[in-house]
């Protein structure tokens, strides 16, 4: 039995990805993490009934929390073979307008949350190999203004996925960073309030990405930042 | 199966190097020296306890090292000597198993099979050693005093396997008489009547010393542990 940590199942692309990971592989072990438990027990509904499933309600920004969890996992379950860091979190201002707490904020759901998640899995994975696959954004790779802090941790997020992939190859681990386009999820529209979620991608899309990285598609696409963009 | 216990020498303090860090605590692609090493050994069933000598400051260091790497094996964390010598005594001392393995922390590149192939091999005491391709000669006051028959030499590299108490023996006459060695095969020879094998080695186990060793490090390290072209 493989064994799935997944962030920010809760909706959008975490939902989607947890839903269709669970179909796909209904013999493994499902950890999905999210602050509402509520959603998340939606979440774990709509799954594959026979994949055993464990919803986890924890909040991101709480560092020692995850160090906590991760440890419980490695020992109760002996492995962690992939890690899938989805959270994110966007609070849009401009630079005068930016306070503090919110880059901070963004920064530790981010860059922070996926780093701790990391360093604690990879105690573990390392022993067996694995797979860690981390959510960047295209607006990690050009100006957008208004989203400083948001676009500042998305770059910050595939360059470390990026070494990450030469560091732990080594053990066996692969790592991947994705970054889609605009996908209608919540966080895009606190970036894009005025557009029809309708007329772009869908978390479903991206997430049948990821569940094709995951897979033995994924070989020779780590270590690389995959765009992922609706042509329209 | 029988058990051994490990030693690990980790007592340079980087002098050669010209680092502030021992050598072993440079990073090399991303991780320290020494738990490069000590991944590897990790993964050993024949091993049932690690020593590890180092210099009193970088114990502490040392301990937290191996809990963030989480490491499983029981690690023992003791000063070393003054001297390598002095160090392996010091290790000895602490070991409780028939045979002993020796390495050193700064050969990060011997594999998994290696160490196999030297705990497999026939006989207590075993080297791993390499045929030296390149000519030796004796001097005397600076100039050339004796050419040595390179086909009777060899490069010895470690890990090493050794009978404990015949070791443990050797050391203690060493130290009686005052004399000085660099390596364990040596010593024992001088000390005891046992016999120590040499074992074909490896050229990619390097022991990194210098700054020339540290870069050509990085070269054998995606080229013969991640296979990678460099």
């Amino acid at each position: 039995m493989k064994v799935y940590i997944i962030t920010g199942a809760s909706k959008g692309i975490g939902k989607a990805t947890a839903i269709k990971l669970s179909n796909e592989n209904p013999n493994d072990l499902f950890i999905i993490l999210a602050r509402d438990i509520k959603k998340l027990e939606e979440t774990k509904k709509l799954m594959h009934a026979n994949a055993k499933v464990i919803a986890k309600e924890i909040d991101l920004s709480d560092t020692p929390a995850i160090i906590n969890y991760i440890k419980y996992v490695g020992e109760e379950y002996g492995r962690i073979d992939y890690l899938i860091n989805i959270a994110g979190f966007v609070n849009p201002k401009s630079l005068l307008e930016t306070t503090i707490e919110n880059f901070e904020m963004t920064y530790k759901i981010n860059i922070l949350s996926v780093f701790v998640l990391t360093r604690e899995v990879v105690r573990f994975m390392k022993r067996t190999g694995g797979k860690i696959l981390n959510v960047a954004s295209t607006a990690g790779m050009s100006s957008r203004p208004g989203w400083s802090a948001y676009s500042s941790s998305k770059a910050a997020l595939i360059s470390f996925s990026k070494t990450m992939s030469d560091e732990l190859e080594e053990y066996g681990i692969k790592s991947y960073v994705i970054s889609p386009g605009r996908c209608a999820t919540d966080l895009r529209k606190l970036l894009a309030p005025e557009e029809d979620p309708s007329t772009i991608m869908q978390p479903e899309e991206v997430a049948d990405v990821i569940s094709n990285l995951m897979g033995i598609d994924g070989n020779n696409l780590d270590g690389q930042n995959i765009i992922i963009r609706k042509q329209l | 199966m029988k058990k051994y216990s490990l030693l690990l020498l980790s007592g340079g303090i980087g002098t050669r190097m010209q680092q502030e860090l021992p050598k072993q605590h440079l990073l090399l692609f991303g991780r320290p020296i020494i738990i490069h090493t000590l991944e590897r050994i990790d993964e050993l069933e024949d091993i049932e306890d690690i020593i590890i000598t180092c210099p009193k400051q970088y114990i502490g260091e040392l301990d937290k090292m191996i809990d963030n790497y989480n490491l499983k094996k029981n690690y023992i964390i003791i000063e070393g000597g003054k001297t390598r010598q002095e160090s392996v005594f010091k290790g000895l001392s602490r070991i409780n198993t028939e045979s002993i393995i020796i390495h050193e922390a700064a050969r990060p590149f011997v594999k998994i099979e290696e160490f196999k192939y030297l705990i497999d091999s026939e006989g207590e005491n075993v080297s791993l050693g390499l045929d030296i391709p390149f000519t030796v000669l004796k001097t005397k006051d600076g100039v050339i005093s004796e050419n040595l028959n390179r086909s009777e030499l060899v490069n010895i590299q470690l890990p090493q396997k050794f009978n404990t108490s015949e070791l443990k023996e050797a050391h203690q006459k060493a130290i009686d008489l005052g004399e000085e060695f660099t390596e364990d095969a040596s010593l024992l020879l001088k000390y005891s009547n046992s016999t120590v094998r040499v074992i074909k080695g490896s050229d990619y186990n390097i022991k990194i010393t210098t700054p020339v060793d540290y870069k050509i490090a990085e070269i054998i390290y995606k080229d013969y542990i991640l296979n990678e072209p460099s």
